[in-house]
């Protein structure tokens, strides 16, 4: 069975209209220099609307799609959807609990669920682990001068 | 001449020397490590070496760029896992050999091989670039443009396997490179009214979005152990007589593949390697033994590969045009630091440059020390625990992009573009298209405005030089021909069979 992904297309389209539209608003030319604000956007927006459609046009002849060889995956690419979303929830966690909660203890969190979406379910010992590489990373890092805010914002601290 | 000498006296202070050792150390750690490369640390050392003396932060990067390099070729002969394209030629036959027991062989003939390369192609860097920087005084806009132009469509037509993608993947970064105020109008752009975008997107947030996030989901959901069950020193430390008899020749041809063809704008690696491993198994006394571990398939390749990282350097230090991902990284720093490469950069900033380019002489020897005798000591690296690993790659991302300027946009940011690198590994979208685009984007806009500017606005200006006539034309080759060619294979054989593509 040949995968007709044909949202990629449908994403590279609606990017480009947005792009577009925005680029609708903007002056085009300009006096001075000719090229306006609005001309660069205007020329990648319809390139991507042009090229989005293109793709559609591969994938109803149907071109394969081969996905890219890595290190340490496996040879069949077996996809496993509970580690994608463990390690999706790993990423998207810094969003939300950063600020509140602070460098450290995000971190940990996500040190955890990573480890758990490469099947490492030791969960006490991947959280102190965790929160050992925090630590460190935060004390070092801000001994280097990088600014990784407060360890515990949420207390004020 | 002197300026090289006194980059020998710069880089050779006990302290730059130091740094050089930090950064090939670490440059073959990442290379040997998994689902780090030498674009992501640079790009997640950014924060940190702010606080450094420029010269010893471009030494620190110089030492990963090249130790990288080395530690990949380890990976790839031992364990037939090619973490980047350029190594993929030497996993052909390295692999071989090390399964036949000739591990270390293998590894001697790529690290050597790999010196002789770096040492050759920065001997050229160092004679060729101060003419190439002298060349950027009389390059117009419209030159510089036309240069830019044709970095974009050799970017994204040679890099991965379909043109269509390929561009996908340079306009996605291209818009990305709109974002934020307009610098000639102070107009915002694309920045939906938020104010952590005015500044436009960061580099450091895109790129380790797309490698270290990226690779991380990917990995994950497709874990795969390749235990490391070979014995790297099997079958003696040296190289037989006869192996050195096969090597040396090699050695030259792939430096001279890898180096022009990576100064190129199309650059990168691929295409000298390949062209080195064809060749040598045209030229080779034993074309048999190809497929089975011949030397030779190691020793050019890994040669080429090396060379082409030196070519790689010559435009971005002499025009300031990135043709890689670590380049552009590489670029990204300088104008951290408020450098811009190109003529201005050798003459105001000449010990930076000289001692960039003396201490790539010093890490070339330095890194032939450390993978000869060590290179058991960093297999080992191998075995670290993936989760550990991975979960500790995803830290130090946090640490670049949080550290960076402490915006919750950004982490949002890494957030969708890491969801977007996923999907370009499962889908296959060539990567640093969008990091070439997202840099030089801006620029090329820069360079049109002005090429306008001056003409008043006549289109014809930016053809209107020779080389700029000249670059447009094989631009306009580059995309025209192929698809000519692909045009006239269809009418040939339709009607097209509709399940192949």
């Amino acid at each position: 069975m040949t995968e007709r992904p044909y949202w990629i297309a449908a994403g590279t389209v609606g990017w480009g209209a947005i792009v577009l539209i925005k680029a609708a608003y903007l002056p085009q030319f300009d006096q001075y220099a000719h090229v306006g604000p609005g001309l660069m956007p205007t020329v990648v927006g319809a390139g991507l609307v042009l090229l989005g459609l293109l793709l559609a046009l591969q994938i109803r002849r149907g071109i394969p799609f081969n996905a890219q060889g890595a290190e340490d995956v496996n040879d069949a690419h077996v996809v496993s959807r509970p580690a994608l979303a463990l390690a999706i929830a790993a990423c998207a966690l810094p969003v939300l609990a950063m600020q509140p909660l602070g460098f450290v203890l995000t971190c940990t969190g996500c040190f955890v669920l990573v480890a758990a979406a490469f099947k490492s379910h030791a969960w006490v010992k991947n959280a102190v682990i965790g929160l050992v590489v925090s630590l460190v990373c935060w004390w070092l890092f801000r001994k280097l001068g990088v600014q990784l805010g407060g360890l515990l914002p949420i207390m004020g601290v | 001449m002197t300026g090289l000498l006194q980059g020998f006296a710069v880089a050779l202070q006990p302290q730059n020397l130091m740094w050089c050792f930090v950064g090939t150390l670490l440059g073959t750690a990442v290379g040997v490590l998994p689902g780090i490369g030498p674009a992501l640390t640079i790009a997640l050392l950014l924060p940190v070496t702010v606080y450094l003396d420029p010269t010893a932060a471009f030494i620190i990067f110089a030492g990963i760029f090249y130790g990288a390099m080395y530690g990949g070729s380890t990976t790839s002969i031992l364990l037939n896992t090619p973490g980047e394209s350029g190594a993929m030629m030497t996993a052909l036959e390295g692999n071989k050999m090390a399964q036949n027991g000739r591990g270390a062989a293998a590894l001697a003939t790529a690290a050597i091989g790999s010196f002789v390369a770096g040492t050759i192609g920065t001997l050229l860097l160092s004679f060729l670039a101060p003419p190439i920087a002298e060349l950027a005084f009389i390059f117009k806009p419209q030159d510089y443009f036309a240069l830019m132009i044709l970095a974009f469509l050799s970017v994204s037509v040679v890099m991965g396997t379909s043109k269509v993608r390929g561009f996908i993947s340079l306009f996605i970064g291209l818009s990305f490179g709109l974002v934020g105020i307009d610098k000639a109008t102070g107009l915002q752009r694309l920045t939906f009214g938020i104010p952590d975008l005015l500044d436009g997107v960061e580099m450091t947030v895109v790129l380790v979005s797309l490698f270290a996030i990226g690779e991380t989901l990917y990995v994950a959901s497709r874990f795969g152990l390749h235990k490391p069950n070979l014995n790297p020193l099997a079958g003696g430390v040296r190289m037989t007589k006869e192996d050195w008899k096969r090597s040396w020749k090699p050695w030259l041809r792939g430096t001279f593949f890898g180096f022009p063809i990576g100064a190129l704008p199309a650059g990168g690696a691929e295409i000298p390697t390949f062209l080195s491993y064809t060749v040598e198994r045209k030229l080779s006394n034993h074309p048999e033994e190809f497929g089975h571990g011949a030397i030779e398939g190691v020793a050019g390749p890994e040669a080429a590969n090396n060379a082409s990282a030196a070519g790689v350097l010559v435009p971005l230090l002499t025009l300031g045009l990135p043709t890689s991902a670590t380049a552009a990284i590489l670029l990204a720093a300088f104008q951290n630091y408020g450098l811009q490469p190109g003529p201005m950069l050798f003459i105001n900033s000449g010990d930076l440059v000289w001692g960039l380019i003396a201490s790539l002489y010093i890490g070339n020897l330095m890194l032939l020390i450390l993978n000869l005798p060590l290179v058991g000591l960093w297999v080992r690296l191998l075995f670290i625990p993936r989760p550990y690993l991975y979960a500790g790659i995803l830290t130090f991302s946090l640490v670049g992009i949080w550290g960076a300027s402490n915006s919750v946009v950004d982490l949002a940011m890494m957030f969708g573009v890491g969801l977007m690198g996923y999907m370009m590994r499962v889908y296959d979208f060539p990567i640093a298209p969008v990091l070439i685009g997202l840099i030089l984007g801006p620029m090329s806009e820069v360079q049109l405005r002005r090429a306008l500017a001056i003409s008043q606005g006549d289109p014809m200006a930016l053809i209107s030089t020779p080389f700029s006539a000249l670059l447009m034309a094989i631009a306009f080759m580059i995309v025209a021909v192929p698809a000519v060619v692909h045009w006239h294979r269809t009418r040939k054989i339709e009607p097209m069979d509709p399940t192949q593509g």
